[in-house]
């Protein structure tokens, strides 16, 4: 294994991330808030420690998928301990373990929080928890090879390892430029977002908080309440953004090259509009006699709908109380995901509608036993071997699911906490049912189901593989050989 | 977002040649999209080098499309077959502006490949058999050379040979060997244990080097005489395989003088050659058969160059033949990499047609790049350690009219020739380069485009 070039990419992670906290500490200089001098301190250490790391270019810059996901993994990891630091050492977070938990929480856009109430943190402190998500929205790797020159050709891998999705495509040939255009579609469409927040009488700094975590469907709010004390408009601008940033970033690309039919003809779209109808219709038959005007019923469920199935997890009401079976169709919500090549989480659309199309597939298959037929997704045949990761994926996902739940439940909570908690940690999405409900948090879990909870986060975040290959021991022993040869010669 | 330096290169075909271009054109910071019918080959290209890959038949709109053909500069059909190529670079520019590039092998075509370009508006056709054909040919002209390349039209070669034991080379310095033996030579690069060196006059050679030396048609035979090798041309040679390959070769050996004895297992294939071939004698039999080969009189050719179309056959068959004579021997390599064990092999002259064709398209692509003046030729030699580019200079003041020694180079560069109004001429310091010169660059720089890019 090439430990150079991964030792390489974690110096540039840290600057990256050095610079990032700059943003924090500025706002608290401006405004003068308690402890802004941590972001100064940890950032100048990061920097520090990067020196030696990215000093000197490796001559072999070649690496293959393995390096990717290691590189990608264990940069997350990194990235999540520096970003914890601040809260730590500040005493805004007094536990080391509960500022990880945020952090991490932060970064995969998960937005689960262990604050009981975060209206009286200081401001630079509720300003980098929202900035993690927009960071880890689009994932700092991406942000590396768009602003980074790397030589080589196997940086898609990096990219791969990083990306939510099953397949990751270029939109051109070259990664940095692929990466540049994901960058510009996602500040762009996070500016518009932060406009259009203002026009609702929002304050500058508190959009862009909201904006950065629907950008990176977080779902960090700036409220004790989340969003349920904020006007309709805005309800209504950020349910509409959430279900935005769902979609495959594909369709921005062919939009801004004006090539209109395709990008309406992508066909996972497709699918994610309706699931969302579909969920829409059910929670709103059901729910319409709680609210007291039917547009104000509609209001919630769009927006309940929009921040669970996009993963954001933003809450405009407490859905703990709602019926049943409007609870039900939002837990489908949270295993579904949001589409390929957004910034979500979940399974993703496209992923179940190629296992849907499988069963479809199967069951011809046993009235004409020897008939040939593939799964087609956007007019083309699926790739066996596509097919075949998503299975593998769906397997997988599920061992993990199940396991962190009887890991979690060794605390004996109720059935409905320990599930949902890892359904919600494991999708990106916030908050769960129950005790961890939109209205509740995380920080009744001990360390340990914290740990547990935040490997589900990262796995989730990094779709279970680039996480998994990390303590696959055949990664280690043949490194590990390698170096005992080299030196043995 | 436009990147400002790399060509948009559509390239339609990912076997030997289409990889063997990705990569070269890749590292030259190209925005390279590659289609291809086979999943599997276009995945495994994507995943090696920064490329976009696309699934489908390169002659098909829709493919073109996704690839963006509309916007491209450069579309290179590489597919097996000739038609499929000619059929994309057709669609290719009724639906784009860019330059098409065919590989066409077929010597049907290949006779009216001028014509074919013309009509069609391609920029370039390219046979690499044919191209090979005409290396190996140009090697058998001078059979103790290990390569030879030309440039200039003919008029200046650049020589590749090995300083056998007991040369009166050995030992001599490059500035002894200017002022004793002729100063109408210049070596240009060096091989020794693995390193290549572009040496200075101080330099010493030594037996077991291979050297590369630029000089005119002439001068470089006179060179070669004087410092003891032979340079007759063969008098015959022994094709074994009668494929594409082996047709063209024998053409180009008869035009010269040159006798050809091909054999060939099939029966059918035989007799079209013989009437292609009216003077070649055309011998029937498995050309991997011991028996057979002495049958047909292997020890007594002065040249042999296998050609079976498997790599593994052709060097066995090398090997073979220099065991039982000392004819020369030119391998041709298709497919196989671990060029390190070829060289290993010592097989003296090995013929890469994948390079041939990447080389030329390679010289295109660059010239495309270029501003001012144009790439005529490009060379790879030294297992792509070195280029040999041949430049044709117009308006280019910061080179021009001043003396080579007032020039301030790059390190490891050399001027190999100029060549002034047709002729060749290996230049001292006080030539100067002149408007509508070609002058010919040996440098172990990579991705040059024009010829400001040889100062420093």
């Amino acid at each position: 294994m090439n430990t150079k070039i991964i030792r390489y990419i974690w110096g540039y992670v840290l600057r990256i991330e050095a610079v990032f906290m700059l943003l924090p500490f500025i706002i608290g200089l401006i405004r003068h808030d308690e402890g802004f001098m941590w972001f100064l301190i940890v950032s100048a250490g990061a920097a520090l420690i990067s020196i030696p790391l990215a000093f000197r270019k490796p001559t072999d810059t070649v690496f293959y998928l393995k390096e990717g996901c290691v590189a990608t993994a264990s940069s997350w990891i990194i990235m999540s301990i520096v970003g914890a630091l601040p809260f730590y050492l500040s005493g805004v977070i007094p536990s080391f373990a509960d500022a990880l938990f945020e952090t991490v929480s932060g970064f995969t856009t998960t937005g689960a929080s262990i604050l009981p109430e975060v209206e009286s943190m200081p401001i630079c402190y509720l300003f980098w928890r929202s900035f993690t998500h927009w960071i880890g929205g689009m994932g700092v790797l991406v942000f590396l090879l768009a602003v980074v020159p790397m030589s080589g050709g196997s940086h898609i891998n990096l990219m791969r390892a990083e990306s939510p999705g099953p397949s990751v495509g270029k939109f051109v040939p070259k990664v940095r430029h692929t990466a540049r255009i994901l960058y510009i579609i996602y500040l762009f469409l996070t500016a518009v977002e932060v406009i259009l927040l203002m026009f609702g009488g929002m304050d500058a700094l508190d959009s862009i908080m909201t904006s950065f975590g629907t950008a990176g469907t977080g779902g960090f709010g700036i409220r004790n309440d989340s969003f349920m004390s904020f006007s309709p408009y805005i309800q209504w601008v950020v349910a509409i953004f959430m279900i935005m940033f769902g979609l495959n970033f594909n369709i921005y690309y062919l939009l801004l090259f004006r090539q209109f039919k395709k990008a309406f003809m992508i066909e996972e779209i497709h699918y994610y509009l309706l699931i969302i109808a579909g969920a829409i219709a059910i929670i709103f038959f059901n729910v319409k006699d709680l609210f007291a005007t039917p547009s104000e019923a509609m209001t919630h469920t769009v927006f309940q709908v929009s921040s669970i199935i996009s993963s954001t997890g933003y809450s405009s009401a407490d859905f703990n109380l709602w019926p049943d079976v409007c609870k039900v169709v939002l837990v489908i919500l949270m295993f579904v995901g949001a589409c390929a090549g957004s910034t979500g989480g979940g399974i993703k659309v496209t992923r179940l509608v190629v296992l849907i199309k499988t069963i479809g597939k199967e069951l011809k298959n046993y009235i004409h036993p020897k008939r040939v037929s593939k799964v087609k997704m956007d007019g083309k045949p699926v790739e066996h071997e596509v097919v075949r990761a998503i299975n593998v994926y769906f397997i997988t996902f599920m061992v993990i699911f199940f396991v962190s739940v009887l890991l979690i439940s060794i605390e004996n909570y109720d059935f409905a906490t320990n599930f949902s908690a890892v359904l919600a940690t494991m999708n990106n999405i916030g908050p769960g049912l129950n005790l961890v409900g939109p209205t509740s948090n995380f920080s009744f879990f001990n360390d340990f189901s914290k740990y547990v909870l935040m490997f589900d986060m990262l796995a989730g975040r990094l779709e279970l593989f680039p996480l998994l290959i990390l303590f696959h021991p055949g990664l280690y022993i043949d490194t590990f050989k390698s170096k005992m040869h080299r030196r043995a010669r | 977002m436009k990147s400002s330096t790399g060509l948009k290169v559509v390239i339609i075909g990912c076997g030997k040649v289409g990889a063997t271009l990705t990569e070269q054109l890749s590292e030259e910071g190209h925005d390279i999209t590659i289609i291809d019918t086979d999943p599997q080959k276009v995945q495994e290209l994507a995943n090696l080098y920064d490329v976009m890959g696309i699934i489908g038949n390169g002659a098909s709109l829709e493919s073109q499309n996704d690839a963006g053909v509309d916007k491209a500069d450069v579309l290179i059909a590489v597919t097996g077959s000739d038609e499929l190529n000619l059929l994309c670079c057709i669609i290719a520019k009724q639906f784009g502006k860019c330059a098409a590039i065919a590989r066409v092998r077929t010597p049907d075509y290949s006779k009216e490949s001028n014509y074919l370009r013309e009509r069609l508006g391609l920029a370039l056709i390219i046979n690499p058999d044919l191209e090979a054909a005409r290396e190996t040919a140009r090697i058998l002209y001078l059979p103790t050379a290990l390569e030879v390349n030309s440039f200039a039209h003919g008029q200046a070669e650049l020589i590749k040979i090995k300083i056998p034991d007991d040369n009166i080379l050995d030992g001599m310095t490059i500035s002894h060997l200017g002022m004793n033996i002729t100063n109408d030579i210049l070596i240009c690069a060096v091989e020794r244990d693995n390193e290549i060196t572009i040496p200075s006059g101080s330099f010493e050679l030594h037996k077991g080097d291979i050297i590369s030396f630029a000089a005119t048609r002439k001068s470089g035979k006179q060179f070669l005489s004087k410092i003891g090798f032979a340079t007759r041309q063969v008098k015959n040679t022994l094709i074994i395989g009668g494929g594409r390959s082996a047709y063209y070769l024998a053409g180009e050996l008869l035009r010269r003088g040159i006798e050809v004895t091909i054999v060939e297992s099939d029966r059918a294939r035989c007799e079209l050659l013989s009437t292609l071939l009216p003077k070649a004698v055309i011998l029937n039999g498995d050309g991997i058969n011991q028996d057979f080969l002495k049958e047909a009189g292997i020890e007594d050719f002065d040249s042999v160059v296998p050609l079976t179309g498997i790599d593994e056959e052709n060097i066995m068959l090398t090997l073979y033949t220099k065991q039982v004579s000392n004819a020369k021997v030119i391998t041709k390599v298709n497919r196989i990499g671990f060029t390190e064990v070829i060289n290993n092999l010592n097989l003296g002259s090995v013929i890469y047609p994948k390079y041939i064709t990447s080389e030329a398209i390679i010289a295109y692509v660059r010239a495309k790049k270029a501003s001012i003046g144009n790439i005529e030729t490009l060379y790879h030699l030294f297992d792509n350690r070195v280029e040999a580019i041949e430049f044709s200079v117009t308006d280019a003041p910061n080179v021009t009219g001043k003396a080579l020694k007032d020039l301030k180079l790059k390190d490891n560069l050399l001027i190999a020739f100029i060549s002034h109004n047709g002729v060749a001429k290996i230049p001292s310091g006080q030539d100067m380069i002149e408007d509508g010169d070609n002058v010919m660059i040996v440098t172990t720089h990579k991705g040059l485009t024009d010829i400001n890019d040889i100062l420093r």
